[in-house]
C-alpha cells in the first residue's frame, strides 16, 4: 500500500512535469470542446447534448495514448526493469500507474466540464451519477490502455494500435458522429466498440435519466474493462524483449477482444444496438404505417435519400439526387406499377391504366379552393380512371400541360392517401433531434436570446408572398424551403421555425389535400421555383449562397416530416 | 552467504550457462569475470530471479532463490546497467520511492549523504553527470541495507576519478559488512577490488579464488621484456625456451613454459622461473653479439592468466 500511494504520488508529480503530456492531456480535451462549440455555434445550449461525446473523447485520448504511452517509454527506458529488482509485485506497481491516469482523466474530465459550464452549459442532472459513469468509461478504457501498451513493443507502436482503435471508434463507434446520425450497419458494428456505451452512460448521468437508464452500458464498460484488465495481467512484462515468449501472450488477446465480442453479441441480443430513442421513433412510425397501411405488402423503402446526413460517411447518394425516388425501386416498371397494391409513382400524364377501385373516394374529395389556381398544371380529365403507369416516374408532373385535362383535380393530387402511406417510410427519417432537419418538441422553451428573431420570423410569416400564393402546392413550397434553409445555414432558429410552418399549413389547407401536396413536393423536390428564396430577408433571415441541391434534400424531408405529424405516422415529439 | 550449484540455462540451442557453481562468503567482495557473452549476465539474472534456470539451486542468506525471489529481493540490493530512473525524478524522489518498496528501508536522506548526493538531492535526473547517476543508482541498490548487493559494470563508462571514488565506495561497503558481487571486464578492477574471482567463459567457471592466488597459480609469474640493438635470430629463442623447463604445476592443461612474442629485436617473454631464463636468455645474445638496451621483469598479471585461460578454452573448443 505504501508503495502504491508513494508510486501514485510520484506518477502524478512526474507527469506534471512533463509539458508535452500536460498538453496531451488537457489541453486537447480542451480543443475538443471549443471545436464542438464553435461547430454547433448556432445552437445555443449544444454542449450539454455532447458532453458524453466530449468527456468520452477525453477518457479515450488519456486511456489509449496517454496511459500506453506512459508504460511502454517506461518500459523501454528501463523503469520497469529497475522496479522488478525490488520485492514490490508488478500489479500493484501497475495499478497505481493507471489509479494515477484515473486520477488525470477526472481532473481533465472536471476541467472540461467547467469549461463547458463556462460557456453556458446547466449543471449536469446527476452529478454523482455522473462521477460514477465517468469513472467506469475510465475503468474500460483504461483496460483497454493496458492492453495496448502489453502488445506494442515501443512508442511508435502505441501510436499506431491507439490510431486503429480510437478512429474507427469515433467515426462509426457512436463517439464523435452521433449514434442517431448512423447507418445500421455502422451501429451494429458500434456495439461491439466500448465507445458508445461510454458516450450513453455519461450522457444519461449529464441530461438524461441517470445511471438506472444506462444499466447496460454500464455492464457493458464493466465487462470490457475486466476483460481488458486480466488480458493486460497476463500480457504483462518488463522488458519489451519478453514478447510473446510464450505462446499464452496471444491468447490473452483473445480474451481482451472477448470481452468486447461478448459485450457487442450481448447487445444484439438484447436488441440494443440500435439506440432506444431511435428504435422508439421508428417502432412508432412502424406502428403508424402498419395500421394505415392494412393490408399493403412492404415495399422497398423509397426514401433512402432522406437520410442526407452530411455526417454520414456513405452519403455518396445525396439527397434529391433523382426526381423520385420510386425510380430506384423499379417501380416505373409497368408491370409492378399496374400492380393492385398501389405503389405506383404520382400521377403525372394521363395514360390509363388501371387504378385501385377502392381508393376513388380519396380522390373526389378534394377541396376546391386550390383547383381554380392551378388550372394549367391539372390537365387530367378524368380522376378516376386515369391512374399512372408507364410513363416514367421521375417526367415531372406539371409536363403534361395542355393534355386533355379538366379544371377540377389537379395531377398530383390524384395520389390516393393508401398510396402515400404506402409508399413513404417513415422510420427512415432523420431524427428530430438529430442535427439534419431538426423539429423541436412542443415543449421545448427557445433561448432567449433567439425570442426575437423568432419573433419576427412569425410575424413576417403570415405576411410573406410567398406563403401566401393561391396555389396550394407552391405555398406550401415555398413555407417548406423557410426551415429548409434555416436548417442548411445552422441557424440557432433551426428546430423552431419548422413547427411555426407546420401550424400554418396546417391552418390554412386541408389535411387531406396539404397530405397530396407534400407528397408530391416530397418526390420532386426538384420541381417549383425557388424563388421564394430571394424574398427570405423579409422574415429577417440573411440571404448568403446557399446549396440548393442541400436545400430541396431538408425540403423533402420537412415535408415527409409533416405528413407523419399528420397522419401520426411519425407524431412530433 | 550465496550458494550458487550447478546453474544451468539455455537459450534455444546456446546453452549460455553450463553448470555454473560458487560461494560467496559473508563481507567479501566477489568478481564475476569474463568475455562478453561469458554467461555473465544470465547468471546474475538467475541469482536475481530476473531468469528462470533451467537447472540447479541458488541459496541466498539462506533462502532459496528460485522459490522465493520476492524475499530474497527484499534483502538483496542491485545496479544493473538495463535499468534507468524516469529522466524527470530527482535523486531524493528516486530514493523515497524506492525506499517505500521495502519493508525495512533506510532514511533516504543519509543515503542521500552516504553517495554525496546532498547537492544534486533536487535535480533531475537527467540533468546528473554519469558518476553522479552511478552513485544514485549505487544509493538505490542500498534502500533496504541489503546484506548481498549487486553491482553490474558499476564503473562502465567512468572517468578515471569517479572510478577511483566508486571502488572506495564498494571497499566501505564491505567494510560496513555488506556482501559485494561484481562483475566487470576491467582486469585491474577486478585485481584491486575483489577479495575473490571467478572466471567465466563459455557457460562455465574456468578459475576461482583470490586474485593474487590466481596469478601465483599461473604459469607465467613473470614476463620478461627486451630491447635489443638489433633482430633476434628465432632459433635463439627456442634454445633459451628450452632452459626454462615447464614444471606442471598449475591445472591449466599444459600452457607454454616461455612464450615469445613482438618484434623482431623487441620482445616479451614469460617464464615461470625468471632467473634461469634470464641468465640463459643473457649469455645467448652475449654469444650471439646482441647487445641489450632495456630489459624489464615483471610478475604477471591477471590479465595474463584471464588471457590464457580464456584462450585455453577456446583452443579446447576448437580441437
Amino acid at each position: 500500500m505504501k508503495g502504491f500511494l508513494a508510486q501514485l504520488a510520484i506518477s502524478l508529480r512526474l507527469y506534471f512535469r512533463n509539458r508535452m503530456a500536460m498538453l496531451y492531456g488537457y489541453l486537447f480535451p480542451t480543443v475538443f470542446l471549443i471545436a464542438f462549440y464553435v461547430l454547433y455555434r448556432y445552437e445555443r445550449v449544444p454542449l450539454v447534448r455532447h458532453m458524453g461525446e466530449l468527456l468520452t473523447v477525453t477518457i479515450l485520448g488519456g486511456a489509449c495514448f496517454g496511459l500506453a504511452t506512459t508504460l511502454v517509454s517506461e518500459r523501454e527506458r528501463g523503469v520497469w526493469r529497475r522496479y522488478r529488482l525490488t520485492p514490490i509485485p508488478a500489479g500493484t506497481l501497475v495499478a497505481s500507474t493507471i489509479a494515477a491516469r484515473y486520477v488525470l482523466l477526472l481532473s481533465a474530465g472536471l476541467l472540461q466540464l467547467a469549461l463547458a459550464m463556462g460557456l453556458g452549459m446547466p449543471l449536469p442532472d446527476h452529478p454523482f451519477g455522473l462521477v460514477i459513469s465517468f469513472s467506469v468509461a475510465s475503468f474500460a478504457f483504461l483496460g483497454l490502455g493496458l492492453v495496448i501498451a502489453m502488445i506494442a513493443d515501443n512508442v511508435p507502436a502505441v501510436q499506431a494500435l491507439g490510431q486503429t482503435i480510437f478512429l474507427p471508434m469515433l467515426i462509426i463507434g457512436g463517439v464523435a458522429v452521433p449514434l442517431a446520425s448512423l447507418p445500421d450497419w455502422a451501429l451494429y458494428i458500434s456495439a461491439f466498440f466500448p465507445g458508445r456505451y461510454a458516450v450513453d452512460a455519461i450522457q444519461a448521468t449529464v441530461d438524461g435519466e441517470g445511471l438506472d437508464a444506462a444499466a447496460f452500458s454500464l455492464l457493458a464498460l464493466v465487462l470490457i474493462g475486466l476483460a481488458a484488465c486480466v488480458a493486460g495481467a497476463g500480457m504483462f512484462r518488463w522488458d519489451a524483449g519478453q514478447r510473446f515468449a510464450k505462446s499464452p501472450g496471444r491468447g490473452w488477446v483473445a480474451v481482451a477482444l472477448g470481452g468486447w465480442i461478448g459485450v457487442g453479441l450481448l447487445a444484439q441480443a438484447q436488441g440494443r444496438v440500435i439506440p432506444p430513442e431511435l428504435a422508439a421513433e421508428r417502432s412508432a412510425a412502424a406502428a403508424a404505417v402498419d395500421r394505415t397501411r392494412a393490408s399493403a405488402p412492404l415495399s422497398p423503402a423509397p426514401l433512402p435519400e432522406i437520410e442526407p446526413a452530411p455526417v454520414v460517411p456513405e452519403a455518396d447518394e445525396p439527397p434529391a439526387s433523382t426526381d423520385s425516388p420510386q425510380t430506384n425501386d423499379g417501380t416505373s416498371d409497368p408491370v409492378s406499377a399496374a400492380g393492385p397494391t398501389g405503389t405506383q409513382p404520382p400521377p403525372s400524364s394521363g395514360a390509363p391504366a388501371p387504378a385501385p377501385t377502392d381508393e376513388v373516394d380519396a380522390g373526389t374529395s378534394v377541396p376546391s379552393m386550390p383547383e381554380a389556381d392551378r388550372p394549367a398544371d391539372a390537365p387530367d380529365t378524368d380522376p378516376v380512371d386515369t391512374a399512372p403507369a408507364d410513363t416514367p416516374a421521375d417526367a415531372p408532373a406539371v409536363d403534361s400541360e395542355g393534355a386533355e385535362a379538366p379544371v377540377e383535380v389537379p395531377e398530383w393530387q390524384k395520389v390516393t392517401l393508401a398510396q402515400i402511406m404506402e409508399d413513404l417510410v417513415f422510420d427512415r427519417l432523420p431524427p428530430d433531434s438529430g442535427v439534419v432537419t431538426p423539429v423541436a418538441a412542443y415543449d421545448d422553451i427557445p433561448p432567449e436570446d433567439i425570442w426575437y428573431e423568432l419573433d419576427t420570423i412569425q410575424a413576417a410569416l403570415e405576411t410573406w408572398p410567398p406563403g401566401r400564393t393561391a396555389d396550394v402546392l407552391d405555398r406550401a413550397r415555398n413555407l417548406l424551403l423557410v426551415p429548409a434553409v434555416i436548417d442548411v445555414y445552422q441557424l440557432p432558429t433551426e428546430p423552431y421555425v419548422p413547427l411555426m410552418v407546420f401550424d400554418i399549413l396546417q391552418r390554412d389547407i386541408d389535411s387531406e389535400v396539404l397530405i397530396k401536396a407534400l407528397y408530391h413536393i416530397a418526390v420532386h423536390p426538384d420541381e417549383g421555383g425557388d424563388e421564394a428564396i430571394e424574398q427570405l430577408h423579409l422574415l429577417g433571415i440573411g440571404r448568403g449562397p446557399v446549396d440548393m441541391y442541400e436545400v430541396r434534400g431538408r425540403l423533402g424531408v420537412y415535408a415527409v416530416k409533416l405528413i407523419g405529424r399528420i397522419t401520426g405516422a411519425r407524431p412530433g415529439r | 552467504m550465496v550458494s550458487v550449484r550447478d546453474l544451468r540455462k539455455r537459450y534455444g540451442p546456446v546453452e549460455a550457462v553450463r553448470g555454473i557453481s560458487f560461494e560467496i562468503q559473508r563481507g567479501e567482495i566477489f568478481g564475476l569475470l569474463g568475455p562478453n557473452g561469458a554467461g555473465k549476465t544470465t547468471t546474475i539474472e538467475c541469482i536475481l530471479g530476473l531468469r528462470e534456470p533451467d537447472a540447479g539451486t541458488i541459496e541466498i542468506a539462506g533462502l532459496d532463490a528460485r522459490h522465493d525471489p520476492a524475499a530474497v529481493r527484499e534483502r538483496v540490493g542491485a545496479a544493473l546497467q538495463t535499468t534507468a530512473l524516469h529522466d524527470r525524478i530527482t535523486p531524493r524522489e528516486a530514493l523515497r520511492l524506492f525506499s517505500s518498496f521495502y519493508r525495512r528501508p533506510v532514511d533516504p536522506e543519509r543515503l542521500l549523504e552516504r553517495f554525496s548526493l546532498t547537492g544534486k538531492a533536487d535535480e533531475a535526473v537527467d540533468g546528473l553527470s554519469g558518476g553522479q547517476k552511478q552513485r544514485l543508482a549505487l544509493a538505490l541498490a542500498f534502500v533496504n541495507a541489503p546484506e548481498l548487493v549487486f553491482l553490474d559494470e558499476p564503473t562502465a563508462g567512468l572517468d578515471a576519478r569517479s572510478r577511483r571514488e566508486l571502488h572506495d565506495e564498494i571497499r566501505r561497503m564491505r567494510d560496513d559488512g555488506h556482501t559485494v558481487l561484481l562483475t566487470t571486464h576491467l582486469l585491474e578492477e577486478a585485481e584491486q577490488l575483489c577479495d575473490r574471482i571467478a572466471i567465466v567463459d563459455r557457460g562455465r567457471i574456468v578459475a576461482i579464488g583470490a586474485p593474487q592466488e590466481l596469478v601465483a597459480g599461473s604459469a607465467r609469474r613473470h614476463r620478461i621484456v627486451l630491447r635489443t640493438d638489433r633482430p633476434v635470430p628465432a632459433d635463439l629463442l627456442q634454445a633459451v625456451a628450452g632452459v626454462a623447463a615447464p614444471t606442471g604445476e598449475t591445472d591449466t592443461p599444459s600452457p607454454p613454459a616461455a612464450a615469445a612474442a613482438g618484434r623482431s629485436n623487441e620482445l616479451t617473454l614469460q617464464t615461470e622461473s625468471a632467473g634461469p631464463t634470464l641468465l640463459a636468455l643473457l649469455s645467448a645474445l652475449d654469444a650471439h653479439g646482441i647487445a641489450l638496451e632495456e630489459l624489464h621483469v615483471q610478475r604477471a598479471t591477471l590479465e595474463d592468466v584471464f588471457i590464457d585461460l580464456t584462450d585455453a578454452t577456446a583452443a579446447e573448443r576448437a580441437s
